[in-house]
């Protein structure tokens, strides 16, 4: 699919300016940039969630794993009722028991409500709601930056066999450029609305162009006292 | 939802169930006395036989207002049912209508709320009819706006949610969306504005039977016995003080219970437990300097959940500590714990929970208040949408220290500034989806600081914020502890954010702290192997690409599945016989570190 010369604006404001981003079937292409980049604006028009201009071609159905694993799930419906909401004319309990496991939730969480989940818990069921809706491309929002990294290993693992399996493109936004070097074939980084740098991932990290990804790696936490 | 039996709360329900039993009981038991005419005592004033005196055909006046209790209430019941649908039906209609047909219906409502009530509910009855009928369509008509806005106001944030956004992009049909998702999710105020909604309407029926145009003889309700009493208060004046004060009692009663439902229904949190904490395990010596001084703290679920297992901590002042530790490990519920915050039905114990010094159970609310500030991760949950950040910031002083208005507005636009938020005096006259993610949080921020916190306990604050936004905020926190010499604890999963960041690293599994230690010593120097396997599972710049990331294999126990052993044992690879039955428990482990694992120590 192709996303050709998308812009978002909020009233005067540009949250998404000219960008044109070619996202190759079956690769994932992970976008970073810091928070009001207009990473989530362009996640959110691609999903057809905001108005835009430009176009987007070659995809049919597209899903969302958002951000906030709080804000994500319906408050009054069981875990269970959430992810089935996308399954069509499949045996429901079934599939959702394989869409739960495929996140690494016993099957009996399907009985729960939100609020009895932790928020780690809540965003593995937002992204099990997705996958059951058969998506075509996959727009994940920062869904790691709300999970642990012993669980963000076996998601990212995740992500990594359904692209190998099913072939399923993704968009993978996140912040942390350690995460996108490892999931994404293709690394694009977003400054003030606008693509500043595209590449493969391994030469975006190893051999940064633009000032702003320096900036970006230089900012990466790192464990040396 | 749990109802706080404050004063008003009970006189307000006392009060409602007293109008029920009236109005069930009053025609049964006065029903006689009410009409027997009595042509020897006309237009009476009080008497020991008639307390309230008598009309113009000599009925007993007392019997006659408990009687029209029943008529009253059914007229006002009726009136509030039938604007409260009204005002449903119209209010969702933007939210079902396209797009044109929706603007339509949202310009009829703006417009209706702006008609006054009263001239509305006059213009309708005079329309339908006088009478019981008119007066009750009438007032339906006056309470139908009010509704329709909430409605629609409530409608469209719920419209707004991302489960809204993910239903529409899995293909959900729109009646569908309304009925599992904006529907439920804006029953229970809408449910609780009913309640106020029926107190009006008595007001307002009373007021169109006292104008003429409610109920009309030989039927009566409290408004038409004020109606006829009234000509005759210069006189008797008793006998409209009856049904005064009787619709005044119920219109009272109905808006202080559906005032106290609606706090009810805004504080889903109890903040003390009714039990004492039950055997409290030896506390061992208070830690004088702490700020924050907790010691084996339990919190449990009924069904044999505990999240959180005899957890000991202390924060000393001028110190910021990084509690780390899987999701669902109790880290959050710990927080919650030491802000009271712990939702129902759960249950606290600890043998010591002590902030500067006192048990957090011997604190007012106001003294917790001002001394704790709590940041939590969803910042747009922590403001009120409808209010300006300034607003919400200075009510904080006001409500805490009785500061006036201006003083505490300029001290919020002062706060403000010390958390680094460009030009504060624009920002604090902004609403709060007007600020970005990062902005939003250090105006949470802000509100912690409008007292003088001794402890600011941040859950999560950074979560959604890129790294640049969370080194800022973790910044700010330390400049905030260096100057005050408060304390902080900082809650995160993101162990490499807070190894940077913190002084000291607690790190917690399945509801215990497993490892204390120097954040700087965690990259070569921690020791339990729950620690390492968290750092070992850090991607970073150089990992592997070819190779899946190393991970944790297995999961976390659930919170009432922990068995008697090290929670850890099923997925370390250390693991012994041991190590199953027997719990390794927190020791020193070298200066300034503590473990819990049998194998290290
Ligand atoms: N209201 C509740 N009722 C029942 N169980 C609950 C409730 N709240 C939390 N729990 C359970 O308690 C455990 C700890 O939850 P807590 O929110 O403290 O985790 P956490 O460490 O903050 O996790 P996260 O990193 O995901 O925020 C979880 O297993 C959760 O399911
Ligand atoms: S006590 Fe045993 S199971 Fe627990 S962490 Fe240590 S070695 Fe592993
Ligand atoms: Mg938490």
């Amino acid at each position: 699919m192709i996303i050709q010369n998308l812009t978002v604006r909020f009233g005067d404001f540009t949250a998404v300016d000219d960008v044109t981003l070619e996202i190759p079937d079956g690769r994932v292409v992970g976008l970073v940039g810091e928070s009001g980049s207009g990473k989530s604006s362009l996640a959110r028009a691609v999903c057809g969630l905001v108005p835009y201009t430009g176009s987007i071609e070659g995809v049919r159905r597209v899903q969302m794993v958002f951000q906030d694993p709080y804000a994500s799930l319906n408050p009054r419906m069981t875990v269970g009722d959430t992810v089935a909401e996308g399954i069509r004319g499949r045996d429901r309990d079934s599939e959702v028991k394989r869409l739960l496991d495929l996140v690494r939730l016993p099957a009996e969480v399907a009985g729960r409500y939100p609020r009895e989940l932790s928020g780690g818990q809540r965003q593995r069921v937002a992204i099990a709601r997705a996958l059951g809706g058969d998506p075509g491309l996959l727009v994940a929002d920062e869904i790691t930056s709300a999970l642990d990294v012993s669980v963000q290993g076996a998601v990212l693992n995740l992500v990594r066999g359904l692209r190998d399996e099913l072939g399923l493109p993704m968009l993978f936004i996140s912040h942390n450029l350690a995460v996108v070097r490892y999931v994404a074939d293709v690394v694009a980084v977003m400054h003030q609305g606008r693509l500043v740098e595209v590449g493969p991932a391994e030469q975006v990290v190893g051999e940064p162009a633009h000032d702003y990804t320096r900036a970006l790696l230089a900012a990466v936490p790192r464990l040396r006292g | 939802m749990s109802l706080r039996w404050s004063g008003p709360a009970v006189a307000g329900a006392v009060i409602v169930a007293l109008m029920a039993a009236l109005a069930v009981a009053g025609p049964i038991v006065w029903g006689e006395a009410a009409e027997r005419i009595d042509a020897g005592a006309i237009l009476q004033g009080a008497s020991a036989e008639h307390p309230l005196g008598t009309d113009n055909l000599g009925r007993d006046l007392l019997a006659r207002v408990l009687v029209a209790g029943r008529f009253s209430l059914a007229l006002a019941l009726a009136a509030t049912l039938i604007g409260a649908a009204a005002g449903i039906v119209l209010g969702t209609l933007p939210s079902v209508l396209p797009k044109r047909g929706a603007r339509l219906a949202t310009g009829t409502v703006n417009a209706l709320v702006a008609f006054p009530g009263l001239l509305l509910a006059m213009f309708t009855a005079v329309v339908t009819g006088l009478g019981a009928r008119g007066a009750v369509l009438g007032i339906g008509a006056a309470i139908a706006p009010g509704f329709a806005r909430l409605t629609q106001t409530l409608a469209a944030s719920v419209a707004g949610a991302d489960y809204v956004s993910a239903a529409r992009m899995l293909g959900v049909p729109r009646r569908r969306i309304l009925s599992r998702h904006v529907l439920p999710n804006i029953a229970e105020p809408l449910i609780l504005n009913l309640t106020q909604a029926l107190g009006g309407a008595l007001l307002g029926l009373a007021g169109m039977s006292f104008l003429g145009l409610g109920v009309q003889p030989p039927s009566f309700d409290w408004g038409r016995l004020l109606f006829d009493g009234f000509s005759r208060i210069y006189v008797t004046p008793e006998v409209a003080l009856g049904p005064a004060a009787a619709v005044a009692l119920a219109g009272i009663g109905f808006n202080l219970l559906g005032d106290a439902l609606a706090r009810a229904a805004a504080r889903t949190t109890v903040r003390k437990m009714d039990e004492p904490p039950a055997p409290p395990p030896e506390p061992g010596e208070p830690d004088p300097g702490a700020v924050l001084d907790v010691r084996d703290l339990t919190v449990t679920f009924p069904g044999g959940s505990t999240p959180v297992r005899g957890l000991s901590l202390a924060v000393a002042p001028g110190e910021v500590v990084g509690l780390v530790g899987e999701s669902g490990s109790g880290k959050s519920l710990t927080a919650a714990a030491v802000g009271g915050l712990v939702p129902y039905p759960g249950k606290v114990t600890y043998g010591r929970l002590h902030l500067g010094g006192r048990d957090v159970a011997e604190l007012s609310d106001k003294e917790l208040g001002t001394a704790l500030a709590m940041v939590f991760q969803d910042p747009l949950a922590a403001l009120n949408p409808a209010l300006k950040i300034g607003g919400q910031l200075a009510e904080v002083a006001v409500v805490h220290e009785g500061a006036t208005r201006a003083a505490a507005r300029r001290r919020a636009v002062d706060r403000l500034g010390q958390v680094h938020l460009p030009e504060p005096e624009r920002r604090a006259a902004q609403h709060p989806h007007e600020l970005s993610g990062g902005m939003r949080q250090r105006a949470v921020i802000a509100m912690g600081l409008m007292g003088t916190p001794r402890l600011i306990v941040a859950d999560e604050p950074t979560t959604a914020l890129d790294v640049t936004v969370q080194r800022q905020i973790l910044r700010l926190l330390r400049e905030v502890v260096a100057e005050t010499g408060a304390a902080t604890l900082f809650i995160s999963h993101d162990i490499a954010v807070v190894g940077e960041l913190c002084d000291r690293v607690v790190v917690m599994y399945a509801g215990r702290v497993v490892e204390e230690l120097p954040a700087d010593r965690l990259a070569d120097g921690a020791a339990h192997p729950y620690s390492r396997a968290l750092i070992a599972s850090l991607p970073d710049l150089d990992t592997d690409r070819t190779r899946p990331l190393a991970g944790i294999p297995g999961t976390q126990p659930a919170p009432d599945q922990v068995g008697p052993g090290c929670a850890f044992a099923p997925r370390c690879s250390l693991a012994t016989e041991r190590c199953v039955t027997q719990r390794p428990e927190l020791v020193a482990h070298g200066p300034l570190q503590r473990v819990a694992c049998w194998e290290v120590s």
